[in-house]
């Protein structure tokens, strides 16, 4: 079986959630079929600047296929459109322009894809919102997997993307509040999907002491590990803590790991460490007592999922649904929405130990019940033997004709978003 | 903050986030969101706005009732010391000048032509400060309009911060008025409290070797914690002189006694020893029958003890006092087991 894993962004360097997501099934389905990933020369998500050269290379044993993206994005340009789709009535033009100014546009790979797509038994699309995974699907879309990664903000409520939705041969979720959410956006239920995530690399013996040790931390401390942006709930995550630290029966520090796009603020009890390889990064998950998750928006925490192997509790963001409802199913995490929330469960989970062992135990068998990666690649293995069994029954929508997609009758994206259910009012368009 | 009531050994996430909010209303009592307290200042706006027939969108509102309009065009006029001799007519304008000596010859035209080359001043600078009122109309409706619903939030907020700390002060009152009345009980054991009956003494041991209030603590057994039901208390102070109330069932006369009530005895016996007693000190007179007191608010200070003897003195009793704890500050009577 020959498969294609098309992506945005690859590389060993690129620690963003859909292409490291992207590369690791690429690796794991590698063992099972002829894998090949197709993807762009870029690798900066803000600008798309073709970084790479173009052409085949091999990472990790898997063969790796470059175009160059044909245009960088324009900030200024790409938010005015944002402005409009998401906020007022515009048209499919509209939309398709945004996603043209939205990147990375590379003509050269759909067009590899419409001639050499035969050549695959099927591609698997990561990230539903971009450019690659639009008008490849639409390309060959009798092959078309979908990986949706899709969050709970106002892209998923663009109309163009329903039809993709619906049109592709089957759909592998992330979480289940993610396919109630685009099942609900786009009424594909006859398409086949499941939800399967993404394993991780956990190390067996995490060396909690050496962390302590080289980066000089002492006493209990809960971990944040990602990007310290707007989008990821950081600046609330800063005052919810600051209003914790002053509090007297709480002792926690707070230690951030990963590259900051927000100042840090200056706290005693605040420590920034920057972007860690991956061996001091869960070196610092054992050695911490929690970890905290204050994004609005994710469609797998793959972070949380990492904490839970090592079995450690996770204090999620409750506006996050995919977070919550991980936290839920597995009985291994609290959740908050505002600051007494926040306090409460972070004494909890501080003071008391045998909560804190009991979710951090669950969290470990969630994680072996759910994403140990004998049971990703069984799921993913699974869904192409029943495609294979099974012929599609369905087709994708064409795109309407020039004058229709003029036609300034569509909603603004954010009001389809809020007309979802389970909208609280407070889903936001990303920054 | 750790004393979760989980008697399962699963864990289930959603039974501790209840017991979370749970214990949020309890220790902060109604905690509102920001987008709650929102609507409840808005629901108030709009109280306040519908008495006077205006909605609660405020800066629509002023807008609409001061729609934007352009700077009024007032007339004006210009007006120099040529202004009374011109005309577009040359020939006239050539005559005037000529004649214009003449003219003065009659009247001094310079205050007219000064008074209203000023006047003409005056207009213009009028009509450009009306022009700028107006641009900054719409700004100052802004501005006026966020300090409105600032005050109004900031007004619900308080209101909220009030309810909350009237519930505080309730409960703090209720507290201190218990600490008052525990504290009334234990003076009134002094003031009450009864003389020696010689009778009592046939019940006691002989006095034991001197020994410290720790050690005959530590020998002796303490007597184990009554949970029976306690009688209910009395409700009104009776006079030293009354007749004792009744003695609950295990307090009758004779009836056996604990090792931990003789060792209390022996100690008290042993202050006693050391002067007069607190009784002959503050005057009371002896109590009839020897019995147990009432105590001043209705409560039986010691409604357990069988014997019919002194009332404890305050060196005795105010170390137990400590003890109360198991019922917390709540708990209304001593625990048996004092």
């Amino acid at each position: 079986m020959k498969l294609a894993i098309v992506v945005q962004r690859y590389g060993l360097a690129i620690n963003g959630g859909a292409e490291l997501h992207a590369r690791y099934i690429a690796e794991h389905l590698a063992r099972h079929a002829d894998v090949e990933v197709l993807t762009t020369c870029a690798t900066d998500y803000v600008t798309w600047r073709n970084e790479l050269a173009p052409g085949v290379e091999t990472v990790n044993g898997v063969s790796v296929r470059r175009f160059r993206v044909k245009h960088q994005r324009d900030p200024r340009l790409f938010g005015k459109l944002s402005d409009r789709v998401f906020g007022e009535r515009h048209s499919l033009a509209d939309e398709l322009d945004w996603l043209d100014a939205e990147g990375p546009t590379s003509p050269a790979l759909i067009e590899y894809l419409g001639k050499h797509g035969g050549a695959y038994d099927y591609c698997l699309f990561f990230s539903y919102r971009y450019y690659h995974a639009y008008h490849g699907a639409r390309a060959v879309p009798s092959r078309a997997i979908l990986v949706p990664t899709a969050e709970r903000d106002a892209a998923v409520g663009l109309h163009m993307f329903h039809p993709v939705f619906r049109g592709v041969r089957a759909l592998m979720y992330n979480s289940h509040e993610e396919r109630a959410m685009i099942q609900a956006v786009s009424g594909n239920e006859h398409v086949p999907g499941i939800v399967v995530g993404v394993g991780s690399d956990v190390p067996q013996n995490p060396q909690a002491a050496r962390f302590r040790q080289k980066h000089n931390i002492r006493g209990p401390f809960a971990i944040y590990v990602g990007r310290i942006d707007q989008n990821k709930g950081c600046p609330e995550l800063f005052d919810f803590f600051q209003r914790y630290a002053k509090e007297p029966t709480g002792r926690l520090s707070l230690v951030l790991v990963g590259h900051s796009l927000l100042p840090i603020p200056q706290h005693p009890r605040i420590r920034h460490l920057g972007f860690l390889e991956d061996a001091d990064k869960f070196d610092g998950m054992a050695a911490a007592d929690l970890l905290l998750m204050p994004s609005y928006f994710e469609s797998l925490s793959m972070v949380a999922l990492e904490a839970w192997a090592l079995g450690k509790p996770v204090l999620a963001n409750a506006k996050c649904e995919v977070l919550k409802g991980q936290c839920v199913r597995s009985n291994a995490g609290l959740y908050y929405e505002r600051y007494a929330e926040f306090a409460e469960t972070l004494h909890a989970i501080e003071h008391n130990r045998w909560l804190s062992g009991s979710l951090g135990r669950n969290g470990r068998q969630y994680f072996q019940n759910n994403y140990d990666w004998r049971v990703i690649e069984r799921k993913y293995l699974d869904m192409l033997a029943q495609l294979q069994a099974n012929p599609a029954r369905h087709t994708m929508d064409p795109l309407p004709g020039r004058a229709e997609r003029r036609r300034d009758d569509l909603a603004a994206a954010q009001d389809v978003l809020d007309r979802l259910p389970g909208s609280s009012g407070q889903d936001r368009r990303r920054a | 903050m750790a004393d979760f009531n989980i008697r399962s050994d699963s864990v289930n996430v959603e039974q501790i986030m209840e017991q979370i909010r749970a214990r949020i209303r309890e220790k902060r009592g109604v905690d509102y969101t920001e987008q709650q307290i929102s609507e409840l200042a808005a629901v108030k706006m709009e109280k306040f706005l519908d008495a006077r027939g205006v909605r609660s969108d405020l800066l629509e509102e002023f807008r609409r009732m001061r729609p934007p309009v352009d700077a009024p065009v007032r007339p004006n006029y210009v007006f120099d010391e040529t202004t009374l001799f011109d005309t577009h007519r040359a020939p006239i304008r050539w005559i005037r000048r000529l004649l214009q000596p003449i003219l003065k010859l009659f009247f001094n035209p310079n205050p007219l032509i000064q008074a209203l080359h000023i006047q003409s001043q005056l207009n213009t600078m009028q009509a450009q400060a009306e022009a700028e009122q107006l641009a900054r109309g719409p700004a100052r409706d802004q501005l006026t309009f966020e300090v409105m619903h600032n005050l109004v939030l900031e007004a619900t907020r308080m209101g909220i911060e009030v309810k909350n700390l009237k519930m505080r002060v309730e409960s703090l009152s209720s507290r201190l008025e218990f600490n008052e009345r525990r504290a009334r009980v234990l003076e009134s054991a002094v003031v009450y409290k009864a003389p020696e009956q010689p009778a009592d003494r046939g019940f006691q041991q002989p006095a034991a070797p001197a020994r410290s209030d720790f050690e005959s603590r530590q020998s002796e057994p303490r007597p184990q914690a009554d949970y029976r039901p306690r009688p209910e208390p009395v409700q009104e102070r009776r006079a030293p002189s009354a007749p004792p109330a009744a003695a609950p069932a295990g307090a009758q006369p004779g009836a056996p006694e604990g090792p931990g009530q003789r060792s209390r005895r022996r100690r008290r016996r042993r202050g006693r020893r050391g002067g007069a007693s607190a009784a002959s000190v503050m005057g009371a007179g002896p109590v009839p029958g020897g019995s147990a007191s009432v105590q001043a608010d209705g409560h039986s200070g010691t409604p357990h003890e069988s014997d019919h003897e002194a009332e404890p003195s305050p060196s005795d009793d105010l170390p137990d006092a400590a003890d109360f704890t198991p019922g917390g500050p709540g708990d209304p009577e001593p625990d048996d087991a004092q």
